[in-house]
Parts: C-alpha cells; sequence; structure tokens
C-alpha cells in the first residue's frame, strides 16, 4: 500500500480521501442535529446492507428477494444473545456473521442449483417464513411485542485495568458504522479482485462459458449467497444494539424491496454506485417521510416511488447510474429497439449491392 | 368439522386456481413469473367495490365491468412495462415485475386509503347469504355454490379454450417457440397481450369473490394471495394449467386443515413451506416439465 505519497494518488483516489475526512469530521459541524446523525447512520446501515446483497443480484445475477430475512436473523441474534446472556458486541458481530452464513448455506445449497425465477421467489418465501417465526415463537423472540430493552454496546478495557466506555448518544454509533462501512468496502473491493470474484463475474456473463473452464457453479454461487447473507446479518447486529428495540414487524419484504432498488439505482456491480443508491434511497426515503403527512398520505406510500423508480430504470437505464461495462452491455443487448437501428440499415445496403 | 374444514378449503382453493392459473398461463408464454399479478386481483375488488359504492350499480353487472377493467389493466401492464423487456435478460423483466408490484399497490393505497374496507352492505345478492344445501351436518349457502359454480365453469371453460380454439392454439405455439410461431403467421405480441388479459380478468373474479366472501378488501391484499397462488402454481408444475387448478385446490385444502388442526398461526406459513418444499425436491411439480433456461440469463 505504499503510495500515500500526494503525487501517486490518482484523481478518484484525492476525491475519496476528500470525502472520508468530511465524513469524519461532520458531526462537529454546527448545523448537524442529532436527528440529521441519526440518518446519516441509517445510510452507512444502509450502505452496508446494499453492498451486502450486491454479491448476489450484481457479481453473480441472480435475484435475491428475501434478504431481510438474513437481516433479520443477525438482528435478533444480536438482540436475543444481548438480551438472555449480555454478550459484549464485539463477540456478537462474528457470531451474528457466522450465523447469517450458516443459514446463506442452508438455503443456497439446496436451491442454487434451479434457475434463478425459483431461487427468487424461494428466497422471498423464506424471509416470509423468518417473520412468521419471529412474529409466532413467542418464547423466544416475544412475538409481536418486541424485545426492549437491548443493551448498547460498550468498550470495556477494565480487563487490562482501562476504562469502560458505554456508547451514549448517536456519535459513537456514528463512527462505529463508519468502520463497519470501510470494512465491509474493503473486503468487497478485495473479493472483487479475487479468484473468487473473477469467477463469480465469469457466472453472471456466461454460465455455459463459466462451467466450460471448470468453475463449480454450485459451489461458487452457495459462497456468494452465504457471504452476501453474513453481511446482511452483521448489518442486523448492528441496527439491534443501536435500536435497542426489535419487532418482527421491522423485517418485512419492504426493506428487502428497498435495498434491492438501492443496487438498480447505483448500477449492479459497481460498489461505489451501490453505495451513492443507498445515499440517494434513504435521503428520499426520510424526505417523503417528512412531506407524505403534509399531503394526508400514509408514509409507506413512498413505496411508490420506489417502484416507478425501478420499473424506469429497468426500461431507460438497466444497468444503473453508475453502470459496469459488462452489466450494461448484457443488458442492453436484449433491448427491443423501436427505431431501425444501424444493424438492418447495413443489411438493406448490403442487399441493395 | 372435518367436512366443514374440508368444504372451506376447497372454496378457498378454487379461488387460488383462478389466481394460479394467470402466472402459470403468463409463465407459459413468456418465461415470466408476473409478480405484479396479485396486485391485479386487488384492483379487481376495488375496482367492483367502487362501482357498486360509486355507480350503484348491482352486484352482477360490476362484477363483469371490474373483470373487464382487470383484463385491460393486465393487457397495460404486458404493453407498458414487459413488451419494451422482451428480450432483455431475466432479471430486468423480474425486477420490473416487482417494481409495479409495489407501485400498483402504493397507487391503490393512495386512491382508496390503506384501511381496510368492508364490502358495501347488501351489495351481495341476498340469497347468497341463504342456505342451499346441507348434508353431513355441513350448511352450504348460495355464495358457497356461486363460487363453486365460477371455479367449475372457468376451469372448463380454459381447458376449452387452450384445446379447442384457435387462439389456444397460438397460445400454446407460442408458449413453445416464439420464433416458429412468428414464422407460422402469429402475432406474437398480440397472444401475449390477450394472455395477460384473460389471466388478469381471472385474477380480478377472484378478487371479487375474496373480497365478498370475507367481506374486507385493502390494498395489500394481493400480496399474500398472490404469493399462495405462486405456490400453487409451482405445486402444479409452472407452466402447467391443469397443474395449477390442482395445486389451488390441494394448497386451500392443506391450508384449511394444517391451520384447524396443527396450528392457526402459521396459516400463511403452510403455502410458504409448501412452496420451498415442492421447489427444492420436485421442482417440475406435479405435472409440469423441468425448466431450462433457454436463453442465456443472467
Amino acid at each position: 500500500m505504499g503510495k500515500l505519497n500526494p503525487q501517486n494518488l490518482s484523481r478518484g483516489d484525492k476525491i475519496r480521501i476528500g470525502l472520508l475526512i468530511l465524513v469524519l469530521i461532520l458531526p462537529f459541524f454546527p448545523f448537524i442535529s442529532d436527528y440529521m446523525l441519526h440518518i446519516i447512520i441509517l445510510i452507512f446501515l444502509y450502505m452496508i446492507l446494499a453492498l451486502g446483497l450486491n454479491i448476489v443480484p450484481g457479481f453473480n445475477g441472480l435475484l435475491d428477494l428475501g434478504y431481510v430475512g438474513f437481516y433479520g436473523i443477525g438482528a435478533y441474534t444480536s438482540g436475543l444473545l444481548t438480551f438472555h446472556f449480555g454478550l459484549s458486541y464485539w463477540v456478537i458481530i462474528p457470531l451474528a456473521f457466522m450465523n447469517g452464513a450458516i443459514w446463506g448455506i442452508l438455503l443456497g445449497a439446496p436451491t442454487l442449483r434451479l434457475t434463478g425465477d425459483y431461487f427468487a421467489i424461494v428466497t422471498f418465501g423464506f424471509s416470509e417464513l423468518v417473520v412468521l417465526f419471529l412474529t409466532n415463537e413467542i418464547w423466544l423472540t416475544r412475538g409481536p411485542l418486541g424485545l426492549p430493552g437491548i443493551a448498547p454496546p460498550s468498550i470495556d478495557l477494565s480487563l487490562f485495568g482501562g476504562p469502560k466506555w458505554e456508547f451514549v448518544g448517536e456519535l459513537p454509533y456514528y463512527y462505529l458504522a463508519i468502520v463497519m462501512v470501510l470494512i465491509t468496502v474493503f473486503v468487497m473491493h478485495r473479493i472483487q479482485d479475487s479468484r473468487l470474484g473473477r469467477a463469480w463475474f465469469a457466472i453472471r456473463d456466461d454460465e455455459t462459458a463459466a462451467v466450460s473452464c471448470g468453475i463449480n457453479l454450485l459451489n461458487y454461487k452457495v459462497i456468494a449467497f452465504a457471504i452476501s447473507a453474513a453481511f446482511g446479518a452483521v448489518g442486523g447486529s448492528f441496527f439491534a444494539r443501536w435500536v435497542t428495540f426489535l419487532s418482527p414487524d421491522m423485517f418485512k419484504f419492504w426493506e428487502s424491496f428497498l435495498v434491492l432498488c438501492m443496487i438498480v439505482l447505483g448500477g449492479m456491480g459497481n460498489i461505489w454506485g451501490v453505495m451513492i443508491g443507498a445515499v440517494v434511497l434513504v435521503s428520499l426515503s426520510e424526505v417523503l417521510r417528512e412531506l407524505l403527512p403534509l399531503l394526508g398520505l400514509p408514509v409507506n406510500v413512498r413505496f411508490l416511488a420506489f417502484g416507478l423508480i425501478m420499473v424506469l430504470m429497468m426500461r431507460f437505464r438497466p444497468a444503473g447510474l453508475m453502470p459496469i461495462p459488462a452489466v450494461a452491455a448484457k443488458m442492453k443487448a436484449g433491448q427491443v429497439k423501436r427505431k431501425r437501428g444501424p444493424a438492418t440499415a447495413e443489411l438493406k445496403t448490403g442487399l441493395k449491392k | 368439522m372435518f367436512l366443514q374444514q374440508l368444504v372451506n378449503g376447497l372454496i378457498i382453493g378454487g379461488i387460488y386456481a383462478m389466481i394460479a392459473v394467470g402466472y402459470t398461463m403468463i409463465y407459459g408464454v413468456v418465461q415470466l413469473i408476473n409478480f405484479a399479478h396479485g396486485e391485479i386481483y386487488m384492483l379487481g375488488a376495488f375496482f367492483a367495490v367502487t362501482f357498486i359504492s360509486f355507480l350503484g350499480l348491482p352486484f352482477y353487472v360490476a362484477f363483469l365491468l371490474a373483470m373487464i377493467c382487470c383484463a385491460i389493466c393486465g393487457m397495460l401492464l404486458d404493453v407498458v412495462a414487459y413488451r419494451p423487456l422482451r428480450n432483455s435478460p431475466r432479471l430486468a423483466a423480474l425486477i420490473t415485475a416487482i417494481g409495479m408490484s409495489i407501485f400498483l399497490q402504493n397507487l391503490a393505497m393512495i386512491i382508496w386509503g390503506s384501511r381496510p374496507k368492508p364490502f358495501p352492505h347488501g351489495a351481495v345478492p341476498a340469497y347468497f347469504e341463504k342456505t342451499a344445501v346441507t348434508f353431513g351436518g355441513v350448511n352450504l349457502s348460495w355464495f358457497h355454490l356461486f363460487i363453486f359454480g365460477l371455479t367449475m365453469a372457468m376451469m372448463i371453460g380454459l381447458n376449452l379454450i387452450i384445446k379447442k380454439t384457435r387462439w389456444g392454439k397460438a397460445m400454446r405455439a407460442v408458449a413453445q417457440n416464439k420464433t416458429m410461431a412468428a414464422l407460422a403467421g402469429i402475432n406474437v405480441n398480440r397472444v401475449i397481450t390477450y394472455t395477460f388479459a384473460l389471466a388478469g380478468a381471472l385474477g380480478g373474479m377472484a378478487g371479487i369473490l375474496v373480497s365478498a366472501y370475507y367481506n374486507s378488501l385493502y390494498p395489500t391484499m394481493g400480496y399474500v394471495a398472490g404469493v399462495k397462488a405462486f405456490a400453487a402454481a409451482v405445486l402444479g408444475g409452472i407452466g402447467s394449467v391443469p397443474g395449477a387448478m390442482l395445486g389451488g385446490v390441494v394448497l386451500g385444502v392443506a391450508e384449511a386443515l394444517g391451520a384447524g388442526y396443527l396450528s392457526s398461526l402459521y396459516r400463511d406459513g403452510i403455502s410458504y413451506a409448501v412452496m420451498i418444499i415442492v421447489i427444492i425436491f420436485i421442482p417440475a411439480g406435479l405435472f409440469g416439465k423441468l425448466i431450462k433456461e433457454t436463453k442465456k440469463s443472467m
């Protein structure tokens, strides 16, 4: 990494470092209220979720409609372990990661050998079952009453004779979220450029060609699904310790839809695009949440806008605002052309000769 | 008690079958899971109630008009949303379908409000409530018989349309191979749009019947019903019309008996579980052929 010399940095790197510094000092600007800080943390949380989900539709080209199931599993793993055993959050993160991955493997291994449509619908059914389980197994989750009073995380150095910091207010969560986003982005970048990532892209671009290169489709897809599920669960574990209250209603299909919409908007497979999608949609969602009651409409109507965004994006910019060339080429290839394309014109002139 | 549950299951199963054939027919011709189909079902109920309460139309007229409106909605859905993406990767069409589903659901919420509504009082003909037949301690009202009759008529009629008419023949041809169908002089796009219309009309009919039967309708009703009907279509083997009918009835009965004897809390879970198990163990369903991806898809 020895290129921190300012002369060696490309323009993109400079922008990124600038952004990072801006984000780090952002809470100290006077105009940032606690509410705004809360929204920014929400944006970071959705960035983690969107980056995690991105692996499945973006890197592998499969539709996952049940992402919120893993998010819920992670949240309840974190909530219940804190509630019953008082485990430290730093222990819970790897546990939630593993629990998410296990469920990803359990669900993915039998279903990923099927075609994409079936996979989409199975993941959807799975997330609905998770919500039903959380609602009905009252002995474990307290059901619709919700799980209140989850202790906030703390940094405990008393073992080494140090002090113990409890997380109070939004500020510590803000920095924790930044660290988690940075780790997620770093992992995604490394995966993208690894053997694993290249195998995924091969699968996304052409399954038949990938198989003939000796890529084991099922293995790679299950790994992708498990990693994606694990990041969803980590996002959920953060969510549980942050809002300190969980109820099954928080994990309905809407959440999956919102995260999917971020990916579609930002650009499937593009790490930066997906993060920008999260920024845009969480902000839009919050603005609409304020505006809609003024118009006398229920808050959930904001999903009208998200539905419309999805349809319009698929129609006009199917690869997203920041498209990846491979995805863009694939999505464009099939579009029905209204105008007479250059190909037909060429054919005509060819026939005249 | 058992018989009563069985009858309830058969009635609801018939309605699931009506929605499920829509999924299966559309899947047959365009290989697309039309997630917005549940929303057409919901719109059917709302159209009927609007016609009855605002225009004061009698039940049967409103019923027919609502079905026609749903058919038009189905056609619009195809022309506006799906036709431009006909040759795109499956992923694009699926995402559009989900987007349309969410869009329509929230549009209904804006137009009609998000609270559950009752079916207008006195709109359903009075004799529907009266008992028509009693056997083995089970009372069947005229409404039960009406639903049952419509289900049977739908099953027989649909089979006749698909097997005997020119249009049904065209539909089967398009389902087999679009290019060859087009070469044989079939207007593929028109056949697909008509299929959407037929599926929409049946879905709308199911929506009206359910909202009148349970005396309630709300904008999110299409969501659960849509998934259950899809489960029925999967159970029967997606792409197979008789399979979807059987799947719907089996699922309805399983749900009624499961809710009655196992756990009513997991009533909705039964269809999800059936769907997942069927997809994992017998993905071809009871009657279907295993789907192979015909073109390169994402």
